[in-house]
């Protein structure tokens, strides 16, 4: 019941965030109610074809401040590595309405592994008045979490844990948790070497998700450094089992990934 | 006349249309820099799923191998940036149709050697271990690109 409340918060709130625009809402006529029937229609065609693309062109030109067609047509360019020509089209949408687009910017900056600019964008974001909840355009994580790992991967450990503590601080009960939120800040831990409070932490997330192989992998890591071989050896061969399971949860945008060969080599370290 | 004006009229509207592939990220085959002897199998139905094309050994193999073979050459680099390389896998698991990106820090266009870019396209090249798009039990050709992220020189990992 817990992980169906989970998806469809996350659900309603990331369809909030990039949904599909009520054209109804602009007045008959006007150039927005134009480009967003002409948007309406784009995506009835699949993503990345020529059809749609030429639809969002002809929408920008009815409407060129009609933020959403920017957007709508600036996806494929990411996903498929054309990444100047989406941050081109995209930035356009951002200059109209930051405060709705200026996360989905900053996902693709961490997807390419530009953390400095990921960071400098959720910065600029939470910073407005009115910034919202957003989580990541797939619903797993709130943005928050992102970056918060952001600062983990430049480095910056202490403001990774920060960041993210603050995050959870704010939800109402640990039911509103995402299914991998405990981990990273466990993660996290780990990699600053609090093994106390990641011991802790990572428990807690196999309350809420023992689905997630690096959650053994990580606590296995901590028993290690606190000289407990029997419990690391036992997190590891637990992490090698859950890796091998295909209903295991992929844990995306986990910001460290970790291979059956690193859990190897740590289990013979020991 | 009549015709003429017409027939103008509708060159200036198709000359003020961006041109596009079928679909994003489609790349034609050009003589001047493709390898001839690579083909699709279906070329009609080249997927854009990057995700069904997987490198054996998953991604810390692919990005063992890049480190393996890329010779660091301080001469020619101090390299900052990326490098993002675009190509086509097709159900034989070949691959060919290589484009390369150099941006830099901020993520604009950037600028490198040409020695290294030529450098990093080769070893890109030379990976061999991809494994076609399977998508719904059938086998696909498909597009991927990888992003290769340098700091003063070096290729960091992910």
């Amino acid at each position: 019941m817990k992980k169906l409340i989970f998806i469809v918060l996350f659900l309603v709130l990331t369809i909030k965030s990039y949904s599909q625009v009520n054209c109804y809402i602009f007045p008959e006529g006007s150039p927005e109610r134009q480009a967003c029937e002409l948007c309406d229609e784009a995506i009835k065609h699949p993503q990345g074809s020529r059809e749609s693309q030429l639809l969002f062109d002809e929408a920008i030109a009815v409407g060129p401040k009609f933020a959403w067609a920017y957007y709508e047509k600036s996806v494929p360019y990411f996903k498929r590595g054309y990444l100047l020509e989406g941050l081109d089209i995209l930035n356009e949408a951002i200059k109209l309405k930051p405060l709705e687009y200026l996360c989905y910017r900053a996902y693709w900056y961490w997807q390419y592994r530009n953390y400095t600019l990921c960071i400098q964008d959720l910065e600029a974001y939470y910073a407005l008045p009115k910034s919202f909840i957003q989580f990541t355009p797939g619903g797993e994580k709130d943005m928050r979490i992102i970056l918060g790992l952001a600062y983990a991967r430049t480095g910056n450990y202490a403001k990774g844990i920060k960041t993210i503590k603050e995050c959870l601080k704010t939800y109402d009960s640990e039911d509103d948790y995402g299914f991998a939120d405990y981990h990273s800040l466990g993660m996290l831990y780990v990699k600053s070497k609090q093994f106390d409070q990641a011991i802790e932490t990572l428990k807690k997330q196999l309350t809420i998700n023992e689905d997630i192989a690096d959650t053994y992998y990580y606590l296995g890591l901590a028993y290690k450094a606190k000289q407990n071989t029997s419990e690391a050896k036992n997190q590891f061969e637990k992490a090698i089992n859950k890796l091998n399971d295909v209903g295991r949860y992929r844990n995306t945008n986990a910001g460290y990934n970790v291979y059956l060969s690193d859990i190897e080599d740590a289990l013979k370290t020991l | 006349m009549i015709v003429t004006i017409l027939s103008f009229g509708c060159q200036t509207s198709k000359e003020l249309q961006q041109h596009y592939e079928n679909q994003i990220g489609d790349t034609p085959f050009d003589e001047a820099i493709d390898n001839p002897n690579f083909k699709f199998c279906d070329s009609t139905k080249v997927l854009h799923k990057r995700a069904y094309i997987q490198y054996t050994g998953g991604e810390k193999a692919l990005e063992e191998e890049l480190i393996k073979n890329y010779t660091f050459q301080s001469a020619l680099n101090n390299f900052t940036g990326y490098f993002i390389i675009r190509f086509a896998v097709n159900c034989n698991n070949e691959t060919g149709r290589f484009r390369i990106e150099v941006l830099d820090s901020n993520f604009k266009k950037g600028h490198c050697s040409k020695a290294l870019e030529n450098h990093i396209l080769s070893i890109a090249k030379s990976l061999k271990q991809w494994n076609h798009a399977n998508y719904r039990g059938k086998d696909y050709d498909g597009y991927r690109f990888i992003n290769i992220k340098m700091k003063n020189g070096n290729i960091i990992k992910s």
